[in-house]
């Protein structure tokens, strides 16, 4: 596992191949998109979407709080994909088992009623502030603060000799702001061009890995 | 009424229009009338709807004396056609038939284009003859009581069956024949196709084999002889034509003399990209052609393409640039001439279009071949031999297409419900399902009502139930709109329809194009120049534009293959030019001083020898392999190459393939010797390797997209309609990650692998090229810079992918291009 740290307003930060970010000197472990219940969303409407694919999410998210061990742990929005169904209940029962502190900055996707997530010890907010850091959703520009984010689930495309091509999911970090790819499993990318100043961290599964522009 | 009272009905009618019955009309009708099933392999125009229409009338006549007076309601014959817009020319040609001869029959029309309104209008009371869409009879299996309607119909004819019968839409047509079998009590099934190589075949896809239906069948042939004549339009300066390129803009100026000699004049593109170029550029060279050309093909609404065919008709139109929308069924007398522009990539589709010219007995049919580009004037060549010998290939019916399988009964639980054991039997007894076992079907069974092939606890999966006497059956109406919906999609890529901001619809284009566009950019289409303003609810609503530059839509689907005919003739015709000059055609001649070139940097192969040219460019370093087999085969032979290469280091390919040939390009040299060394053209563990490199590609990738829509996996919505699908808005591609990681062994993942590479595999084309191959003297010409015959492969750029590298280490060697400034 290659995990690659930065600066960010004199605060480190770890960025980790699943697509978390961890402030070191805060312990704070940030997720964006997590997308949980999309599968048994697509089922319950007659798309059969393998179900094995549901317990990934659950097993992500364990791996990355025992590699961190935050005190706290916050999600940028758009942790539960749909109205509520059964995997509510794994959440639940994975939440219980959970000792760091949660809370959720709701996303576009969180419709669910936060008197949910409060019965969960889930503190539910639009946006935190702390320090000189923002927290939100949707990425936003705010003056004094760096604004860390997710939403977008950014992805860069890569050229190489011999007319080859990829895509890869990426973190995006510009000069205020950086955006956080998605956490779940089953969830796309959109594909970001990058400007001169910004900085652009792919993920694999074991490796993150800076970007060089052209 | 007797046999021969009947006979005199139709008899007199032909001659109350002065024509004589055909031999193949009469043998139609009286298999019709012995209660025969059949196959009528006709070509169109030759009048083929009467040889099927009349029997059936003359049915219904022996079956009801009172015929004029008293009419008997209900549904009594479905006629099937692949194309929209054959439909119009079919009912006038049966309504004309019954109002002449004094049968109160009316003939109705259910197909996308049917309103809500007729729909329902329908269902109340079905005409007596329906013509519809293998998508709308599928549909109409979809709606309640489905079996009543379909009860007292005793004929059912599929009209250009050669058309579905290489199709996903052919497996659809076979299984609502299984059911129509069942339902209807004395159905008669008909086919009626043009020449191709598998006629016999073709009849036992339709009829099921060794079923009751075909051993009560006949297969009649029309025998029309037509005398086809093919003009290559050659160059006059050869030096300066291009060694690439898909257009043939270059030729313009030559086709303006045939255009304008010519009565009416039909130009075959094989995109629709290609047909609007061409049509713009028409009329920019020569706007004195302004309002005597026009342009038809599938994106371009209705009312346009009606007028369009009417104006053909009229003779009022001097020349139509056109797709393969024209080729098929409506009969256009007036055209003299035809030009295919570049290849048509096989020989029936070449035959029928030349067809499309010189309708009156005893007439020639002309069609003039503009190549567009050089190498391309070979294909002419081997086009000429092969309408000469008449050889026409093979439509390769699908085998085991569970999507669709999955799509047909969810059809049956969304209408009546449906019972396993009832089914099976009759499942089984298409073609398409012939080697189905009662595993793969309780594994279909398990997917409908669980998704899945166990029952977990906290699943909540929807879609079919079972009661509780073992009925499967959609009770969600959710998920019955859904599907719906969804029928009509088994065609490829999502479709918007274009609209102008003011109201008028234009016609309809693919998702993917218009994605690429952001609102203010101008594009062309039907021929005009439009201004995007926005998308919404599946539709693209536009400005006219007075902008004279714009982007073209390039179609999918302009990807063909050559069929294994047309590629050994092509071979056989490349050879003639290293043996005696004599037997070179004229086309070849004129690229005299193209093959010098190939000469002098590489070789042109014999038939002895299989070429192999390496070279560095700019973009890296190039293998090119000649195997002269048609793009399917390339495919996968490029494939399995790049494959047993990456064996032996870790290297990633960009692999490009035409018909002449394939490359593998990459960042590092292959060692060529090595690759002789190691023997990697064997035939050995063929199929494994195949499979596994169908891993390493993402060509199973692009398969499962059609796979996932038909199956109902991913929901696409529908053109015009707006759906609430909140929520459920996934790619296929996501999809197919998921099941690659979490359900290797779902039916219907596999089942984009066995596709992928299906039709090369049947009747071992594949190993047949690579025993011919090893046969052949290996020549591996290290050249210095690219050679004429590999210009058109590496300049392509659909390419396909293959790498044993980590995908860490190829990302540190790449990089991300910076947003322009």
């Amino acid at each position: 596992m290659k995990t690659q740290e930065i600066t960010i307003n004199d605060q480190t930060f770890i960025l980790h191949p699943t697509g978390c970010a961890y402030w070191k000197e805060k312990s704070i472990l940030l997720i964006a998109d997590v997308h949980l219940g999309k599968i048994t969303h697509f089922r319950k409407n007659g798309s059969a979407v393998p179900e094995s694919a549901i317990l990934q999410n659950f097993n992500r998210l364990d791996e990355v709080l025992h590699y961190f061990q935050p005190k706290t742990l916050c999600f940028l929005g758009d942790l539960f994909h749909s109205y509520i169904n059964n995997e509510w209940i794994l959440f639940s029962e994975w939440i219980r088992k959970t000792t760091s502190k949660i809370i959720l900055i709701a996303g576009n996707h969180d419709i669910i009623s936060p008197l949910r997530y409060s019965a969960l010890k889930i503190q539910v907010s639009n946006e935190w502030q702390i320090d000189s850091f923002l927290f939100t959703h949707h990425p936003e520009e705010r003056q004094l603060f760096f604004n860390i984010s997710g939403h977008i689930h950014p992805g860069i495309r890569l050229q190489g000799a011999g007319k080859q091509s990829l895509s890869v999911s990426c973190f995006f970090k510009r000069k205020y702001q950086m955006i956080l790819p998605a956490f779940g499993t089953f969830t796309g990318k959109h594909i970001l061009i990058p400007q001169k100043e910004d900085e652009v961290f792919g993920i694999t599964t074991a490796e993150v890995i800076k970007i060089t522009f052209r | 009424m007797n046999k021969k009272e009947l006979h005199t009905i139709a008899e007199n009618w032909f001659s109350n229009q002065s024509w004589k019955p055909f031999p193949f009309q009469k043998q139609a009708w009286i298999a019709f009338l012995q209660g025969k099933n059949g196959l009528l392999n006709a070509p169109t125009g030759s009048g083929k709807t009467y040889a099927l229409w009349i029997p059936i009338v003359l049915e219904y006549i022996k079956r009801n004396p009172k015929y004029s007076t008293k009419h008997k309601k209900g549904l009594k014959a479905v006629w099937i056609t692949p194309l929209r817009a054959l439909s119009v020319e079919i009912k006038q040609a049966t309504e004309r038939f019954v109002d002449e001869i004094g049968l109160p029959f009316t003939v109705g029309i259910r197909t996308g284009d049917t309103s809500q309104k007729e729909r329902a209008a329908q269902k109340r009371s079905m005409p007596d003859l329906l013509i519809t869409t293998p998508e709308s009879l599928q549909l109409l299996l979809a709606s309640k009581g489905y079996d009543k309607t379909f009860k007292e119909v005793n004929a059912i004819v599929i009209d250009e069956w050669h058309e579905l019968l290489g199709s996903k839409r052919g497996v659809q047509m076979e299984l609502a024949l299984s059911r129509l079998k069942t339902i209807s009590l004395s159905l008669r099934i008909w086919g009626i196709s043009a020449t191709i190589g598998n006629l016999e075949q073709a009849r036992d896809v339709l009829l099921g084999p060794d079923s009751k239906a075909l051993q009560n069948s006949v297969l009649i042939k029309a025998n029309i002889r037509k005398k086809i004549t093919v003009k290559s339009i050659i160059p006059k300066k050869m030096e300066t034509f291009p060694w690439r390129g898909h257009l043939g803009l270059h030729l313009l100026e030559e086709v303006i003399p045939i255009i304008k000699k010519s009565k009416t004049t039909l130009l075959f593109t094989n995109t629709r990209a290609q047909c609007e170029i061409w049509f713009q550029k028409l009329l920019e060279k020569h706007p004195e052609l302004a309002g005597e050309i026009a342009m038809h093909h599938g994106s371009i609404n209705k009312e346009t393409r009606l007028w369009v065919e009417q104006a053909i008709r009229n003779e009022s139109l001097k020349a139509v640039v056109c797709t393969s929308s024209l080729d098929l069924g409506v009969d256009f007398a007036p055209v003299e001439t035809i030009i295919q522009i570049g290849g048509p990539k096989g020989v029936a589709r070449f035959l029928q279009r030349a067809g499309r010219s010189g309708h009156q007995p005893g007439k020639e049919s002309v069609i003039h071949f503009l190549p567009t580009h050089a190498i391309e004037l070979t294909e002419a060549s081997a086009l000429q031999k092969a309408v000469q010998n008449k050889k026409v290939e093979d439509r390769i019916p699908y085998l085991n297409s569970f999507d669709v399988l999955v799509q047909y009964l969810t059809t049956l639980a969304v209408s009546n419900g449906f019972y396993p054991d009832e089914i099976f039997p009759e499942v089984k007894s298409t073609f398409c399902f012939q080697s189905i076992t009662q595993e793969q079907f309780r594994w279909i069974l398990n997917f409908l009502t669980l998704g899945s092939q166990s029952l977990q606890s906290y699943d909540e999966y929807k879609k079919v139930s079972i009661e509780t006497d073992g009925k499967f059956k959609v009770h969600s109406r959710a998920v019955a709109m859904r599907h719906r919906l969804q029928i009509g999609t088994i065609v490829s890529d999502a479709v918007l329809t274009i609209k102008y901001l003011k109201g008028g619809f234009l016609g309809s284009i693919e998702e993917w194009f218009i994605s690429k566009l952001k609102p203010g950019d101008v594009f062309t289409f039907a021929g005009r120049n439009l201004e995007l303003f926005k998308i919404k609810n599946m539709q693209v609503l536009v400005k006219k534009s007075k902008q004279k530059t714009s982007k073209i839509p390039s179609w999918m689907g302009g990807r063909m293959s050559f069929s294994s005919e047309m590629s050994s003739l092509l071979r056989e015709e490349l050879y003639t030019v290293t043996q005696t000059y004599s037997k070179v055609s004229k086309e070849l001649k004129a690229l005299t001083h193209i093959f010098n070139r190939q000469k002098k940097e590489s070789i042109v192969p014999g038939p002895n020898q299989f070429l192999i040219e390496t070279f560095k460019t700019r973009d890296g370093f190039h293998a090119i392999f000649y195997p002269f087999e048609g793009r399917f085969v390339h495919e996968a032979l490029g494939s399995l190459m790049a494959y047993r290469i990456s064996l032996l280091l870790p290297i990633t390919f960009s692999i490009a393939f035409n018909d002449y040939g394939f490359e593998l390009l990459s960042d590092q040299q292959i060692d060529m010797q090595q690759v002789l060394d190691n023997n990697l053209f064997t035939t050995q563990d063929l199929k494994s390797d195949l499979q596994k490199s169908l891993n390493a590609t993402e060509m199973a990738r692009r398969k499962f997209r059609d796979v996932a829509v038909i199956a109902g996996l991913v929901f696409t919505g529908y053109p015009n309609k707006v759906i609430k699908s909140k929520h459920l808005q996934s790619s296929s591609q996501l999809l197919f990650d998921v099941f690659k990681e979490y359900e290797p062994n779902n039916l219907l993942y596999q089942q984009a692998f066995i596709e992928t590479f299906e039709h090369q595999l049947e009747e071992g084309r594949l190993q047949l090229a690579m025993d011919r191959i090893s046969s052949q003297t290996i020549v591996w010409k290290a050249c210095k810079k690219p050679t004429p015959f590999s210009f058109p492969i590496i300049t392509d750029r659909l390419r396909e992918k293959l790498s044993s590298e980590k995908l860490a280490d190829r990302i540190k060697r790449m990089t991300a291009q910076l947003e322009k400034a």
